[in-house]
């Protein structure tokens, strides 16, 4: 059985998985970029109350492999709680998490380290504060913030794989499947590598590209 | 007339400056002089409120302004009738040498600052470097750069920190002619600087501090003939470094 064939065979399968894959994905991407952003400028804000929890909690998640953490939320604590949720819940909901605090944490340190005087010099240039806000300090923390941002999303879309391992059917799991079934594992996981770095890749050039780019002289701090 | 009376600033426990009285005309150039830690910058951040003195009070066209306040320094008390350029210049890095200048014009609505910013850019001879990044033109050249967005906001008292460090010959004597100019269009003009012979030069006022204390001030005769034995040693070394 060569690539086409398997394409041609269990190719809906691949695509469902690819599917769940996609949505986890998604749903990690959404929640940690607007809860991340919203939680990192808040930690800014309020250093020694939100910052700094928010800290405890980042340094908790580091020091966890990601796998023990899901595992942690699907079993343990399920079993603690008397509850059963869903597995795609489940994963989105952990990967959620670590991907929150990881671009909390990001955001947070490029607001603490903005220099801040470049916003003496808008002040002294009579700059109003919105203008101030959006033609300074946004465009800069953004291009302080984005690639290490993209880099971290293409780090969380890798880790949906762990999703495998408590039956969601993303992609990961669909090919393990068909490989129970065929046994092409050469094909399979061939595949299974193009898609990620079909994926990977150009987000990670993407985020190469925008740091050269962007990255300017900071050494005027 | 910008004045700081009993200006006393602290950062902590430590006071910087110890009850400082300063006056700066309009239509004149006042040089600072000290040595490394006398307090120089600090006590130009405070007259231009970007560290508001602890206490004591900043004083613009009759204006006053008391500290300590409970509330912030409105931004229309001085901002950019007062203005600064700063020793490391902190032009903004995503922004070309021009934008950095028209910027602040157009963000306080002014019309056609391309204009005005172009004829300034004309006048300093870097039309040619006008549209690059601060990061793709040396030192020297963005120090002009930052001077350039301070004259395009027209400023009744400017306040200038080192800005000749990092400048060589030519460029000092165009900045100094610049400055001698503003001077005659009433500018009021206050500079930090480590170059005797500029400050000789330029100055109408010479102002020196010393741990956080004016020590001495006068006209540039003072540098020749020092009062105070603090600034004849002062002097003294800066020959010797020569």
């Amino acid at each position: 059985m060569n690539f086409l064939q398997i394409t041609q065979q269990y190719g809906e399968a691949m695509l469902g998985g690819l599917y769940v894959t996609l949505k986890l994905s998604v749903i990690i991407w959404v929640s940690g970029i607007v809860v991340g952003g919203a939680l990192g400028t808040l930690g800014a804000a309020f250093r020694t109350s939100v910052g700094d929890a928010s800290r405890v909690v980042s340094v908790i998640l580091a020091g966890m492999p990601a796998l023990v953490f899901l595992f942690w939320m699907h079993y343990p604590l399920q079993a603690y709680l008397e509850v059963v949720i869903d597995p795609f819940v489940t994963a989105a909901l952990t990967l959620s998490i670590i991907n929150i605090f990881l671009v909390a944490d990001l955001v947070r340190g490029a607001i603490v380290d903005f220099p801040r005087q470049y916003l003496d010099a808008a002040r002294v240039s009579g700059m109003t504060m919105s203008d101030t806000l959006f033609q300074i300090q946004l465009p800069l923390l953004l291009r302080q913030i984005i690639p290490g941002l993209l880099l971290i999303q293409i780090t969380v879309f890798q880790m949906t794989i762990f999703a495998s391992m408590i039956s969601v059917d993303e992609i990961f799991r669909v090919a393990q499947r068909v490989n129970s079934i065929i046994y092409r594992p050469v094909e399979i996981y061939t595949l299974l590598a193009i898609f990620f770095i079909a994926v990977c890749v150009p987000l990670n050039l993407f985020a190469h590209w925008l740091r050269i780019r962007f990255t300017r002289d900071y050494s005027e701090r | 007339m910008l004045k700081g009376l009993k200006i006393r600033k602290s950062f902590g426990e430590v006071e910087i400056l110890h009850g400082i009285d300063i006056q700066i005309e309009p239509g004149t150039i006042t040089t600072i002089i000290g040595p490394s830690g006398s307090g120089k910058s600090t006590l130009l951040r405070s007259l231009a409120l970007l560290d508001p003195p602890t206490s004591g009070s900043v004083v613009i066209d009759g204006e006053e302004m008391i500290f300590p306040r409970d509330t912030p320094v409105p931004a229309n008390f001085a901002w950019p009738r007062l203005t600064v350029v700063f020793q490391q210049l902190f032009l903004w890095p995503h922004l070309t040498l021009r934008q950095n200048a028209v910027l602040p014009l157009r963000s306080r609505g002014i019309s056609s600052p391309e204009d005005r910013v172009n004829q300034i850019i004309h006048d300093f001879g870097i039309a040619g470097l006008a549209d690059r990044f601060p990061n793709e033109v040396s030192l020297g050249q963005r120090q002009l750069g930052a001077i350039v967005r301070a004259l395009a906001l027209q400023p009744r008292y400017l306040l200038l920190d080192e800005i000749t460090s990092a400048l060589d010959v030519e460029y000092v004597a165009m900045i100094l002619e610049r400055l001698k100019t503003l001077r005659e269009e009433g500018v009021a003009l206050l500079l930090i600087s480590h170059l005797i012979d500029f400050a000789r030069r330029s100055a109408d006022q010479i102002v020196f501090l010393d741990g956080g204390t004016l020590v001495e001030q006068g006209t540039p005769a003072i540098l020749d003939n020092p009062e105070s034995s603090r600034l004849e040693r002062f002097l003294g070394l800066v020959l010797e470094a020569r």
